[in-house]
């Protein structure tokens, strides 16, 4: 096989936590572990939907990728290039190849560029002079972003868009320097519904057309199985369970998992639910639980989960998960009690 | 079944710097006892302002001008500002959407829900304690968060508190807006179960506001699709998921990712909302709809009956099974795409 476009190796990141008195006379330091080794590749013109609730890591591995925050360790390659260069010139390079989108349309456009001047900023970045070519770089990206007819957008101010159409100056700002990897996180959580699928199937085409690589960021695990080819589920800051997103959804391995995949709301009355009932609160982040991150919640927990040291397991040649057991193997503790309902009027 | 709620040709306006806008325009509905209602729409279709206009909490520029809001018979707009107040959290109480960041972090989220209960009763403080510590564990929260302040809870526990807040009284009607929107989808799911057991179990009304058609599907009982201060469709969940009449409906159907499909193509909506400060003539989605004739735009229909309890706003219901047919097809759609696009055109020469 070819080389992955991205390659991300035991990539680990902790944050430092203020220390109080009783602390630092005692010497001890905690950290949080926002992401705990985690092993990634994206092949070419893939998408990979991170998945995960608030806590799991999912946006700080983004991030690192475009290197909005440093690493504590580990190594990531993108198209072969190691990223982490301290050269000016590699980092202009690094940009030009690795490009994000954020979730708030609203907030990532600067309200005093309109348009024309947002997505050609990064050009004359870049270097390029010739006003001619980047006037037809600019209408070409806001064409390929569909914002038509161009011509009558690119004067135009943020404030006189609706969140659709900034989020897709947004897109196009993004790949008007053509790069090869794009990082999207939650891009559509803060749009309307019926215009949220527009900009899922830009994406979608953007890969098709380009073969650009997108790691995409997500809670809603509706929209990462519509448009991403595998998906990763991250808990704690570690991958519980990797694969194509199909198998991943019609049959998850890992508790977790299943958890998370019985919570999605399904718009279709007839569904019946098969809720798995787990304690909400995830586990504070200093204080992690000794070996499987997800035992303290895990409704199938065992005494061998202790020993968990979230090593992917092969179901089947791209799927793997963390978890110690099989799924045949998973049997139901107790199943906690529901929350008793009374009726005391007043 | 008896009425709790009639909402009487409603209208609702803003004075804005701009001109005034009728954010909601002549919208009428009713709740019944015990009945769960979910309202639906895009952002500024006017489902948050219909439901604050219920317990008067609109912003100061805006009113109800014209129409009736009945409650448990009496009519709320003809009320005063301190029969209204009385009112809210004892017959009336809302869940909003950033709720669990309206909590006081100086004091204990205990000690705001016993003010809570005593400014609406008679209650002593010890019975107010025992009140609370009774609505926490029905939310599933212990009695001693009640000593908790908001920064030592986690968002679930704040949104449950003030769910218990919302409960404490027995109100008659709960009107939740977007109550889970901040929360991870585990504690989402979770919150609404425990919102709908426990909205039967007090017997109250709700109106879930909500832009998630998928939430109204597992909580509601009906189901109200709102579009430019407009109701569009009326139904019981159960009918509408299956057989969605108005265009509107439909293209909302087409464009929500599901998770139980594999395969599936979503197709969006091409346009915008339309924008309320201008005059609307005829259909308000004409514009995004791709079965408008001459007579949408010109002529706006009115909400009519295609079934028992199932309405639909639109001059064409009659047509449904082409439309259901033709709006399953991208290139329908693609059609209204390249409409919109020529008008701007148009619009810019």
């Amino acid at each position: 096989m070819a080389e992955p476009m991205i390659d991300i190796r035991d990539l680990t990141k902790t944050y430092p936590i203020k220390r109080n008195l009783k602390d630092l006379i005692g010497g001890v330091r905690h950290e949080v572990k926002a992401l705990d080794g985690i092993n990634l590749t994206i092949e070419k013109g893939e998408i990979l939907g991170l998945a995960g609730e608030s806590g799991s890591g999912k946006t700080t591995t983004g991030e690192i990728l475009v290197r909005l925050q440093d690493a504590t360790s580990g190594g990531i390659t993108v198209d072969g290039h190691p990223i982490g260069l301290k050269g000016k010139h590699d980092r202009k390079r690094f940009r030009k190849d690795v490009q994000m989108i954020f979730q708030d349309p609203y907030e990532t456009l600067n309200p005093r560029f309109n348009v024309y001047d947002t997505i050609a900023e990064p050009l004359r970045i870049h270097g390029l002079k010739d006003k001619h070519v980047m006037y037809d770089k600019v209408i070409e990206a806001l064409e390929i972003a569909e914002l038509r007819p161009a011509e009558q957008f690119i004067y135009r101010f943020p404030h006189e868009l609706s969140g659709g159409q900034r989020q897709r100056v947004a897109i196009a700002r993004g790949i008007v320097l053509e790069p090869k990897v794009l990082v999207a996180d939650e891009p559509v959580s803060m749009l309307d519904v019926s215009i949220r699928a527009d900009i899922l199937n830009l994406l979608k085409q953007l890969r098709d057309k380009f073969s650009l690589t997108m790691l995409y960021v997500s809670h809603d695990l509706s929209t990462i199985k519509y448009l991403c080819d595998r998906i990763a589920i991250m808990y704690l800051g570690k991958i519980l369970e990797i694969g194509p997103v199909n198998d991943v959804v019609a049959d998850p391995q890992h508790p977790y998992t299943q958890v998370l995949l019985a919570s999605v709301p399904v718009a279709d009355p007839d569904h019946v639910k098969e809720r798995i009932m787990v304690d909400d609160e995830v586990p504070d982040q200093i204080h992690l639980p000794q070996g499987c991150r997800f035992g303290p919640r895990c409704p199938y927990f065992k005494p061998e989960c202790l020993e968990c040291d979230h090593t992917l397991r092969m179901v089947s040649d791209n799927h793997r998960h963390a978890c110690v057991f099989a799924k045949d193997e998973l049997i139901r503790n107790d199943v906690p009690k529901p929350v008793e309902v009374e009726e005391k009027p007043l | 079944m008896d009425k709790l709620l009639e909402v009487k040709n409603v209208s609702i306006e803003y004075k804005t710097e701009a001109g005034i806008m009728r954010a909601v325009d002549d919208v009428s509905f009713s709740l019944d006892v015990g009945e769960s209602m979910g309202l639906v729409g895009e952002s500024g279709c006017g489902k948050t302002t219909l439901a604050k206009s219920i317990m008067r909490l609109l912003a100061k520029n805006g009113k109800v001008s014209s129409g009736e809001i009945i409650f448990k018979g009496e009519d709320l707009v003809k009320k005063t500002d301190e029969q209204i107040r009385k009112l809210r959290l004892n017959d009336i109480a809302m869940v909003s959407q950033s709720a669990m960041n309206a909590l006081n972090p100086v004091h204990t989220v205990g000690k705001q829900l016993i003010e809570g209960i005593q400014a609406h009763t008679k209650m002593s403080k010890d019975e107010a304690r025992r009140r609370a510590a009774e609505v926490f564990k029905m939310v599933g929260l212990e009695e001693k968060r009640l000593k908790s302040y908001p920064h030592q809870m986690s968002g679930g526990m704040k949104q449950r508190a003030i769910i218990a807040m919302a409960l404490s009284l027995n109100p008659s009607l709960i009107i939740a807006d977007e109550p889970t929107t901040a929360l991870d989808v585990v504690v989402q799911d979770h919150i609404l179960q425990q919102i709908i057991e426990l909205q039967k179990a007090i017997s109250s009304s709700m109106i879930l506001i909500t832009h998630d058609i998928s939430v109204v599907s597992e909580t509601c009982e009906t189901i109200i699709v709102m579009y430019g201060g407009k109701i569009m469709e009326q139904a019981p969940t159960k009918v509408f998921f299956k057989a969605p009449v108005h265009p509107y409906s439909l293209g909302l159907n087409n464009a929500f990712p599901s998770i139980t499909e594999i395969g599936e193509i979503l197709i969006s909506i091409p346009g915008t909302p339309p924008n309320l400060l201008e005059a609307q003539r005829g259909c308000r989605f004409s514009e995004r709809c791709p079965f408008a004739t001459g007579k949408c735009e010109t002529e706006e229909p009115k909400l009519e009956f295609v079934d028992e309890n199932h309405t639909s706003a639109c001059h064409y219901n009659d047509q449904v099974e082409r439309f259901r047919e033709e709006s399953a097809k991208p290139e329908v759609w693609a059609k209204v795409s390249n409409r919109i696009f020529e008008r701007r055109k148009e619009g810019a020469s």
